[in-house]
């Protein structure tokens, strides 16, 4: 898998789960999770070494592939890779008892296979039978399993024991795999290549996001956990936890950008007086079910 | 005929049906939808993914625009004393000055790479959530433009009919201002506590160029 590929944009879209449980609102209102990092020391090293791997070696493959595979090839081989996965979305919307959701996989695994020439045409779409993803991970949060402590995988990527753990479920597990040998088949190997590139140029405005940051370690870290939850909550129904916006200081007003830079409203109605928790602190939630790192 | 004993009992029945009907009108409202938070994220948001999206507008015309709707619909102050978490309250005033600025500067660029990285052209909304009362997420479905696939953008938005702004935006998971505030504060953590540090850097990135047309 290529470095940090599975990081921001292999997840699938947060608004396709509203159709796999109501809306409710967690009884855990409160504040967001910060991922729980007791092997920073250990990790971001290895954030830096995986970061140097994808900039020398995989980054120039997927941008070389990029440029030399039309669009629309690539995204053709996309829905034939995807299309693999499906069988093992399946067994996971079985196990979290998403039955609906487990046969939408199965359906669309049939259709596309068939009638979308091995899933070259995602046609099941049209049917009304939209995309989604489930992994053992999300299977494992579905039944309160918590991430765990947060890891960075040399050159695979950012994980944790939770998902890590289910990661290694799904390699052993995946029926495509089961049937055509894994990796060490031509298919199998095929397969992973194929993914690898696939997924880090899918994956390449998250790592543009990276540029960006101020520390990027702490944005892949806290990307990823939070795309792992809302993951997760896909699976449980529930919306996510927020922290609350607090109030602005007082100061802010004497030290504020001139008015013609702010916002065209008053400044009244800029900051609500409904804000609930002003004593709220935002950095370190008091009620996260994760202990707070270092 | 009514007694007067019957009737205030009949009225302080209405009273208390009242007051037990006021909480669980709220507790109705908290985790139902906001069609006016809604509304104002579909034209708001509409107008930011079409301008961002819009081939035919140069890049200084698109950081224009951009610049415009930030002032217009993003609660600027709340989320500039957002992303300091816990240094927010240890900031002097001085700092909190060029924080701002240098904040501003930054996040708009940072903003719209990360929108414009979507290069889509329609905006749907897919149904809200009220969080709290003035706090609501709506979410909705980016698709056209250079999407193979609509993907999912939900708004949080505060405030009040009439006066919504956006205070955060989440792509597939990812919410940006909490991105950036464990960003910013590992940032000042890792320099002993200096914000001085981060508003350095934030300076120095605002002077990169844009990336979005990439």
């Amino acid at each position: 898998m290529a470095a940090a590929a599975s990081m921001l944009l292999a997840a699938p879209a947060p608004a396709l789960a509203q159709s796999a449980a109501p809306n409710t609102v967690s009884p855990a209102l409160v504040q967001p999770v910060e991922p729980y990092d007791p092997f920073g020391r250990v990790n971001r090293p290895i954030f830096g070494f995986s970061m140097a791997v994808d900039k020398g070696i995989i980054a120039p493959l997927a941008h070389g592939y990029r440029r030399v595979v039309p669009a629309v090839v690539r995204s053709r081989i996309s829905s034939v890779l995807d299309n693999l996965g499906e069988p093992g979305t399946a067994l996971n919307d079985f196990a979290q008892g998403h039955a609906k959701r487990g046969g939408v996989a199965t359906a669309r695994f049939a259709i596309n296979s068939t009638v979308g020439l091995l899933g070259m045409f995602d046609v099941a779409t049209k049917m009304k039978l939209p995309y989604h993803e489930s992994d053992f991970g999300q299977t494992l949060g579905r039944y309160g399993a918590q991430p765990g402590p947060y890891l960075y995988v040399p050159v695979v990527g950012p994980s944790n024991f939770r998902d890590g753990l289910g990661r290694i479920v799904d390699l052993f597990t995946d029926p495509t795999s089961l049937l055509t040998g894994g990796v060490t088949t031509t298919l199998g190997a095929v397969r992973f290549s194929a993914t690898t590139v696939d997924v880090r140029v899918g994956a390449d405005s998250a790592f543009r996001a990276l540029d960006d940051a101020t520390d990027p370690y702490a944005t892949a870290r806290s990307a990823y956990s939070q795309r792992r939850a809302a993951f997760v909550q896909q699976a449980t129904g529930e919306v996510g936890a927020l922290p609350d916006f607090e109030p602005v200081p007082t100061d802010t007003a004497a030290t504020a950008p001139p008015a013609a830079e702010q916002s065209a409203v008053p400044a009244a109605a800029a900051v609500p007086e409904d804000l609930p928790d002003f004593d709220a602190e935002p950095a370190a939630p008091s009620s996260t079910p994760v202990p707070a790192p270092n | 005929m009514h007694s007067p004993l019957r009737r205030r009992a009949l009225g302080l029945m209405l009273l208390f049906g009242a007051l037990a009907a006021a909480p669980a009108a709220l507790a109705q409202a908290v985790g139902g939808r906001e069609p006016q938070a809604e509304q104002f994220v579909q034209t708001s948001a509409q107008r930011v993914v079409a301008v961002l999206a819009d081939r035919k507008l140069t890049v200084a015309q698109k950081n224009a625009t951009f610049h415009q709707a930030i002032n217009e619909l993003a609660d600027v102050p709340k989320v500039t004393n957002f992303v300091l978490g816990k240094y927010a309250r240890t900031i002097t005033p001085a700092q909190r000055q060029q924080f701002t600025t240098a904040f501003r500067a930054y996040a708009e660029g940072v903003y719209q790479n990360r929108i414009s990285d979507y290069r889509g052209e329609k905006l749907t909304v897919t149904g809200s959530v009220v969080r709290k009362p003035g706090d609501v997420v709506v979410n909705t479905s980016i698709s056209g433009g250079q999407l193979d696939k609509p993907v999912a953008v939900a708004w949080r938005v505060q405030g009040a009919p009439g006066s919504w702004k956006v205070v955060d935006v989440q792509f597939k998971g990812v919410w940006l201002a909490i991105t950036q505030q464990q960003d910013f504060v590992s940032t000042i953590d890792n320099a002993g506590g200096d914000i001085g540090v981060l508003i350095a850097q934030l300076q120095r990135d605002a002077q990169r160029p844009a990336t979005a047309s990439r």
